[in-house]
């Protein structure tokens, strides 16, 4: 092989199909066949979800039912494999050619904050959509800059499950959205066989450490939109989370976790009746259906005040999208009550709506194979924080998941940790 | 003109290798005879290898109390079978998962297949000015991350309204890529070149050459190449992805994916059914594999004139 | 050039056409756009601002994670690919013996490499476990297992253990090569009286030697390069200990949109493999034995 070179001549050349390839990149929105024909709101729409199965069952039903009832709207469900979402969206968009309807989630700001997604605050007024009236306090929970970019449409507050057989056997009442750290921290001791059963399955995940972040009145993003993480209630959250395994012993090592099998976390320590209380989302229920253990749920105990994250997704109109009042228009169909309740029917999620939240087909679904007290989730929807939906999410996310390795450890405070995180969030997060 | 000559004539026989050490009715010579050790090697590296393989089939058994609460275990316990139906009783198409996966990896193996024993050739064996400048890029092309010029490639692709079509899981394939060229290069050059040089007297054009010699003896090679193509496009699920929208045109491999994908992050999937479907995905190039090996391995390859066939 | 020069150099570039077609029409177009990209600050949605050599030099002068995830590459390369070929070298001899079922053998030393990566990954959660079944088979030699995808020194080799796993694959062509060695060279040398190992370094590896040193090659650019496994299986952690280059990038160019960046760090990338290579190249007149000599 001798070492030749390409020429300068060759480089030219690739000079110019990179100025091709960016100009293709950027102008066209070119192919769209069959979209917004005569009628103002007749649309051929393709709206993109992720999950599995059963999302893309329910999400079926909900537009079999909107068609039935708009026959002049076409919706095409694309469902993509939660892993590869992002990706292919970016893609698509990248192309030139987004999705008219897309599910967002914690990181809509990504989509808002690069004008890839429209703000809706007039197509949903001029569609008589009073997001408050129909969400409750999440009805604006994916804006940007003042703007709502997303309509909720499933919302659930984290909730406690806890092991009935085991706090019987103890006889600890219950646990109550009045419980403070201290009545919970003394439940977890009572609850907790050293090396054999745990009081608690802990709250390493963001979800569950920030409720007590925000419990304990700290915040990750303030409210001039900087980061905030080194602040004493911050780290005085973090800390107690912290001491429940390496003080307390009332929560499994990640060690100890390991040993348990693959990917276990709280959810399958619970199932397997390891540990006594977990705090998850509502995708526990349907798991714990057919499980041998007994159990109930909770709300979320308390700190200094009343706080828990909510889990859920909206739905986003692209930049792309043709015809955005007729895509809105399905929207505003498939967070209606009518439409909603095939979430719960089908155990996917928590309906947004909070009408459907109340009614009976969510209280008592009829998958339901003992009585669970569906309440809870009605119940917690007020202590819902603002959870903090920056543009730069996933790179926040990444400098936690970094920065508190050794924290989870056990090989460094909350302080120190924290410390170091805010410095990486300042150059991550730009207040805007 | 070198073509006036008889093209037919077949290449000297006693100049190809015999390439069955220790086949059939020969004496088995010494270096390929298998001791009691060999085989207690074999033995100990296939168990080691396949321990975690039982995993998965303990897996693809269990429950689905068991799965919720995680408690397997490495050899089976339970054994539900219905597992194995169940993938085929959802809401996805697997059926048509598994067609398109024949659909698009045979696009692709032929394809590859067609052309890379050409173009490794060439590179191996024929003079030209430029070859090593090209053979650099070949190799280069190789060093660029296929994650990083995927958006360009997908609206490269766009342009051709090859988008939610299996076009671009299966044309690239007929214009070869570096790998097997790299590959079907490095086969040729262990061949002595005595053979072209007596075929050139002969009067075999290039082309001839690379038809009735090459070719042959290439098989192996070129059996390998359908394997490895088989096998990464029936397993790809980055390009289908990408490039697919209409669930009715998706492979297998992104039907894995979907069983694997939960509607919440922490949800963890239903791991027997996970299980299922990777072993369904195995299965198939487990059995090519197994059978391909007559020709990876075993076959006759001595003949040169054995290419008129 | 002489005309039957000439010829043969139509010829080579008439047979290399399909090749150089895909390359123009498939690949370059892409490649010169990620070297544009790589000199912009480029979000894959709005229109690239240029910024000349930013992302260049705040990867090599401002990035901590960059040179741990070079390093950490580095020293999964240095570690998999001498491992792989080794094994790969040992297990093809062993199977090139006329052994009973070598079918099966050879099936099952090369299942590893065609299961799905989801379900290998859960797997090896489960293998890897601080009291699981290789902890308990060091326990046995009395060595006492680490956690291994929990502590930071610990999570490269479980990443090298998960290659090893899958080195059959490298098998394949080496049988397959091994097949076309001449049978009168091992005649002749058992006439001398070789023994099998001596037959083995003195024969089977020279003989083999272009397609070790296409494993070489292969195995190289495809460890600088190592992405799934990471991703799915410690998705860089803890701390960025696992982290390399591609993972880094994808999380660069999809989760955090900063394609421009994620361009630049695949070019450094490039350049690292490049040099590499040749360097393989370079030692290779050395030890690589052609019939013919390739140039």
């Amino acid at each position: 092989m001798d070492g030749t070179q390409l020429s300068r001549r060759g480089f030219l050349g690739m000079g110019l199909a990179a100025g091709v390839i960016t100009l293709t990149a950027c102008g066209s929105d070119s192919d769209d066949k069959g979209s917004s024909s005569g009628n103002a709101t007749a649309a051929s729409l393709v709206m993109t979800v992720w999950g599995g199965e059963n999302d893309k069952t329910t999400y079926q039903k909900r537009i079999d039912l909107l068609v039935k009832k708009f026959p002049e709207l076409k919706v095409t469900l694309q469902l993509i494999p939660s892993d590869g979402y992002a990706q292919k969206v970016q893609t698509m968009i990248a192309g030139g050619k987004g999705p008219d309807i897309m599910q967002v989630a914690e990181s809509v700001n990504v989509y808002s904050s690069k004008n890839q997604i429209q703000p809706l605050d007039e197509l949903a007024s001029k569609a008589g959509l009073d997001l408050e009236k129909r969400f409750g306090s999440i009805g604006k929970l994916y804006s940007y800059q003042d703007k709502v970019y997303a309509i909720p449409d499933r919302s659930g507050a984290m909730i406690v499950f806890y092991n009935k057989a085991l706090f019987e056997a103890k006889g600890i009442k219950p646990p109550t959205a009045d419980w403070t750290w201290d009545d919970a921290l003394s439940a977890f001791k009572e609850l907790t066989v050293p090396g054999k059963q745990w009081g608690y399955a802990g709250s390493g995940w963001w979800a569950q450490w920030w409720s007590f972040v925000y419990q304990n009145g700290g915040k990750i993003i303030d409210d001039s939109g900087r980061p905030a993480v080194a602040t004493d209630e911050v780290i005085e959250a973090l800390q107690w989370s912290g001491d429940l395994i390496f003080k307390h012993g009332v929560v499994p090592t990640q060690k100890q976790y390991a040993d348990m099998g693959a990917d276990v976390g709280g959810d399958q320590a619970f199932a397997n009746g390891k540990v006594a209380v977990n705090t998850t989302g509502f995708w526990g229920i349907s798991g714990l259906t057919k499980s041998a253990i007994d159990w109930d749920i909770a709300p979320l105990w308390r700190g200094k005040e009343q706080a828990v994250t909510a889990f859920g997704s909206g739905l986003a109109i692209s930049r792309t999208a043709k015809n955005p009042e007729a895509a809105l228009k399905a929207i505003d169909f498939l967070t209606s009550p009518e439409a909603q309740q095939q979430i719960i029917a089908t155990g996917q999620d928590v309906p947004a709506n909070i009408e459907v939240q109340k009614s009976d087909a969510f209280l008592k679904p009829a998958w339901m194979t003992k009585p669970v007290n569906m309440n809870v989730f009605g119940e917690s929807s007020d202590f819902v924080y603002r959870a903090p939906f920056i543009p730069t999410w996933n790179e926040m996310q990444k400098a936690f998941e970094d920065g508190l390795a050794d924290f989870w450890l056990g090989k460094q405070d909350a302080r120190t940790a924290l410390t170091a995180i805010q410095k990486r969030l300042e150059s991550i997060v730009k207040p805007g | 003109m070198a073509t006036i000559l008889s093209a037919a004539a077949p290449p000297q026989r006693d100049q190809q290798p015999e390439s069955e050490p220790g086949r059939s009715r020969e004496r088995v010579l010494g270096v390929f005879r298998a001791t009691p050790f060999t085989y207690a090697t074999l033995i100990v590296v296939s168990a080691v290898l396949c321990v975690p393989l039982v995993f998965v089939v303990s897996i693809a058994l269990a429950s689905d109390q068991t799965v919720n609460a995680n408690t397997f275990t490495i050899f089976p316990r339970e054994f539900h079978w219905e597992n194995f139906t169940r993938v085929f009783g959802t809401d996805l198409p697997m059926q048509r998962f598994l067609l398109n996966s024949v659909i698009i990896s045979t696009g692709a193996v032929i394809g590859q297949v067609l052309s890379s024993g050409l173009v490794g050739y060439a590179f191996a064996r024929l003079r030209a000015p430029g070859k090593n400048t090209l053979f650099i890029v070949v190799l280069a092309t190789m060093m660029i991350p296929a994650q990083i010029t995927m958006i360009p490639q997908f609206i490269l692709f766009k342009e051709l309204g090859w988008v939610n079509t299996y076009l671009p899981l299966i044309v690239p394939n007929f214009f070869s890529n570096a790998f097997n060229v790299f590959l079907v290069r490095q086969f040729v050059s262990r061949l002595p070149s005595e053979i072209d040089e007596a075929a050139m007297v002969d009067g075999l054009g290039f082309f001839g050459i690379y038809r009735r010699i090459m070719l042959p003896m290439l098989s192996p090679v070129l059996i390998a190449i359908g394997i490895f193509t088989l096998t990464a496009t029936w397993g790809d699920f980055m390009g289908p992805l990408i490039y697919l929208n209409d669930e009715t045109k998706m492979p297998l491999a992104l039907g894995v994916q979907y069983i694997t994908s939960t509607s919440a992050a922490l949800q963890a999937p239903p791991w027997n059914l996970v299980m299922v479907g990777s072993i369904l995905l195995t299965l198939p190039m487990i059995l090519v594999y197994y059978l391909g090996q007559r020709y990876l391995y075993e076959m006759d390859i001595s003949g040169g004139s054995a290419g008129v066939k | 050039m002489s005309r039957l020069r000439r010829r043969e150099a139509m010829w080579f570039y008439l047979f290399a056409s399909p090749w150089i077609i895909g390359f123009v029409v498939f690949l370059l177009g892409p490649m010169v756009a990620s070297i544009y990209f790589s000199l912009t600050d480029w979000d894959s949605f709005t229109p690239p601002k240029f910024v000349g050599l930013e992302n260049y030099t705040r990867l090599l002068t401002e990035d901590p994670v960059f040179w741990k995830a070079l390093w950490n590459t580095f020293y999964y390369a240095a570690i998999s690919v001498p491992l792989g070929l080794g094994i790969g070298l040992w297990l093809a001899n062993l199977l090139n013996k006329q052994v009973r079922v070598r079918k099966v053998f050879r099936t099952l030393i090369y299942l590893p490499t065609l299961v799905p990566l989801v379900a290998t990954a859960m797997i090896f959660k489960m293998v890897l476990a601080p009291s699981g079944p290789l902890n308990d088979v060091l326990g046995v030699a009395g060595i006492p297992g680490p956690s291994w995808l929990l502590e930071a020194i610990w999570v490269k080799p479980a990443l090298v253990l998960l290659s090893v796993w899958g080195a059959g694959g490298a098998t394949v062509l080496l049988l397959a090569a091994m097949k076309g060695i001449p049978r009168e060279l091992y005649e002749a040398a058992e006439v001398d009286g070789a023994g099998s190992v001596r037959q083995f370094w003195s024969i089977t590896v020279p003989q083999l030697t272009p397609i070790i040193f296409f494993n070489l090659i292969m195995g190289l650019i495809g460890a600088f390069q190592v992405f799934s496994q990471v991703y799915i299986l410690t998705k860089g952690g803890p701390n960025n200990a696992s982290q390399m280059m591609v993972p880094m990038l994808f999380d660069e160019a999809f989760s955090f949109y900063h394609m421009g960046y994620a361009s630049a760090l695949s070019w450094l990338l490039f350049a690292v493999i490049l040099v590499f290579t040749l360097l393989a190249f370079r030692t290779a007149r050395r030890w690589v034995f052609y019939e013919t000599e390739v140039n």
